[in-house]
């Protein structure tokens, strides 16, 4: 407790106090907060435990600068290119929110592919938590079609002739191909709906299912709880002491004086035993 | 992973936690550390790396450049080597089977990998996987940046058989004029992403197709297409000449230019040499 808590409440404590109560008793906010912030990590965590993190944080850049982009963007095949040479060459600053959703695009594949890797040595999609990598896998292919879709939208030479490669592929697949690519064209054909179409998917649709998942995954990453590094101090420890226990306790089980059997105690060998 | 593990991995987990610290401040100051750094660099990359734009869709150059984004190199380069179009190496190994099973084999990560060992030294299983794959994907992707370029031009070709004026002259122009050597290799100028047409004429081809012509060319008719005619409808309709095909259609040439690039195409390798 600290000193300023000493004498009667002021009235904007008293009436802050209140508010939060009132919000509280209805919906568990504080509770719940203090669930999300106050739980304990283990003690032992890496620097590459932050992958994930700075993984939304660029989601949430892109968020930004794309919606800053949206106001001057027109998506129409007409105008599209020059809208994009407008934000590049005039709107003040859009150079650097075009370069940075640009970049923040290639950011975001590396730190997914990082956060991914690191999850996979770690054996961190191990029980309990096989969920919350899947929520993630689908994340990852979530962004892969963000960059997919976004591409199309500078309607340049390249951007244009990529995309049509990449229909044409998609059309390519076996009974539903055609049809899949059909919806993206908004056609048999590349038209003048497809723009809007992409558009559409790259800033309405896409984000919604990525929020959507990524508060399931966070959702997930909070209940379980961060995994500990297996090669910790603690876990090492534990580890260590398990495996004197069970030396032990197989000591214990022999008759005295005979000589031990196994060579390695290992605790799977005990079950076994026990089992028996 | 057996029920005693996973109540022997929670007891554990719990006894973590017990000894840990709270996750404010300590996590979210290491996440908000690199967070920041992430943001430095993207800000540092967008000034230093300005962001540009290219020619224009549809602008005279047609400079034909079906090259993604560095991050679907990977994929775009496994086109390449699935090209050859025989039995076993299908185009549709690249587009359909090959992602497909890669995206399974991720989601189905955990469920395939249920041991309770988590050290990545007592895995050498999982860890010759997970190299393998990192390393695919690096190498396909550096492949992909590095790899023959798409080639334009190549005018300077010349083939035998091929006298100035002729509609093969007028159909080898069309050719290179339309960024065809971008992808398809013709006597070692151009890419790699399509087949190789230096002998295509040789072979024979033959679809049926019962729909419209986009854009109709005298004396080419349906429902079945063969020798110059397969040309005409797989110009302007690849899947419906072959089904699977990645390439792109071109549907805006006048009917001459078809019936000109047909000609060429027919006798790439056989008359025009």
């Amino acid at each position: 407790m600290s000193t300023s808590n000493i004498g009667p409440k002021g009235p904007v404590t008293k009436t802050g106090e209140v508010v939060i109560d009132h919000v509280d008793h209805r919906t568990g906010a504080k509770t719940g907060i203090g669930w999300f912030l106050n739980r304990n990590i283990p003690g032992e965590t890496s620097w590459f435990q932050t992958l994930g993190f700075a993984a939304m944080a660029v989601f949430g850049l892109q968020a930004v600068t794309g919606i800053v982009l949206a106001m001057y963007y027109k998506p129409e095949p007409t105008q599209a290119y020059a809208s994009i040479q407008d934000i590049t060459n005039h709107v003040t600053w859009g150079w650097l929110v075009r370069g940075m959703h640009k970049w923040g695009a290639s950011a975001m594949i590396i730190l997914v592919f990082l956060h991914m890797a690191r999850v996979f040595i770690f054996g961190s999609y191990k029980y309990p938590r096989e969920l919350t990598w899947v929520t993630g896998a689908i994340l990852l292919i979530m962004v892969m079609f963000m960059g997919l879709t976004g591409y199309l939208l500078v309607w340049d030479q390249r951007a244009y002739w990529a995309t049509v490669v990449a229909m044409n592929i998609t059309a390519s697949a076996p009974v539903i191909g055609p049809y899949i690519a059909d919806v993206l064209r908004a056609g048999p054909t590349f038209n003048a709906h497809t723009l809007s179409r992409f558009y559409a998917i790259h800033m309405l649709v896409i984000p919604g299912g990525m929020a959507t998942f990524i508060g399931l995954h966070l959702f997930l990453v909070s209940k379980l709880g961060i995994s500990e590094p297996p090669w910790s101090k603690r876990a090492t420890r534990a580890r260590r002491a398990e495996e004197a226990a069970a030396r032990a306790a197989a000591r214990d089980r022999r008759p005295q004086g005979r000589r031990e059997v196994s060579v390695d105690p290992a605790p799977q060998t005990l079950n076994v035993e026990a089992g028996q | 992973m057996n029920r005693q593990d996973q109540e022997a991995y929670k007891a554990d987990y719990a006894q973590a936690k017990k000894e840990g610290k709270p996750f404010f401040p300590y996590a979210i100051y290491k996440d908000h550390v690199v967070a920041v750094i992430v943001f430095a660099a993207i800000i540092g990359m967008s000034i230093w790396q300005r962001v540009g734009v290219g020619p224009p869709v549809y602008s005279a150059s047609s400079t034909f450049e079906p090259r993604p984004e560095w991050y679907f190199f990977f994929l775009f380069q496994m086109l390449k080597i699935f090209k050859n179009q025989n039995a076993f190496l299908p185009v549709i190994m690249a587009t359909f089977i090959v992602p497909n099973i890669l995206m399974v084999l991720l989601l189905a990560t955990p469920f395939i990998d249920r041991r309770a060992e988590r050290r990545i030294s007592k895995r050498p299983f999982a860890l010759s996987v997970g190299i393998l794959v990192f390393m695919g994907m690096a190498w396909l992707t550096y492949q992909g940046e590095t790899g023959a370029a798409p080639v334009g031009g190549g005018n300077a070709l010349t083939f035998t058989g091929i006298t100035p004026g002729s509609a093969a002259a007028a159909g080898q122009a069309v050719f290179m004029d339309n960024g065809c050597t971008s992808c398809h290799m013709v006597k070692g100028v151009g890419g790699q992403v399509g087949p190789n047409l230096t002998t295509v004429g040789t072979k024979t081809f033959s679809a049926t197709y019962s729909g419209k012509l986009p854009v109709p060319v005298p004396g080419v008719k349906g429902p079945t297409y063969t020798g110059t005619g397969w040309y005409v409808l797989h110009t302007q309709c690849p899947i419906c000449a072959k089904p699977g095909s990645g390439m792109p259609a071109f549907a805006s040439l006048t009917p001459t230019e078809y019936a000109n690039l047909a000609t060429f195409l027919n006798g790439l390798g056989t008359t025009y040499k």
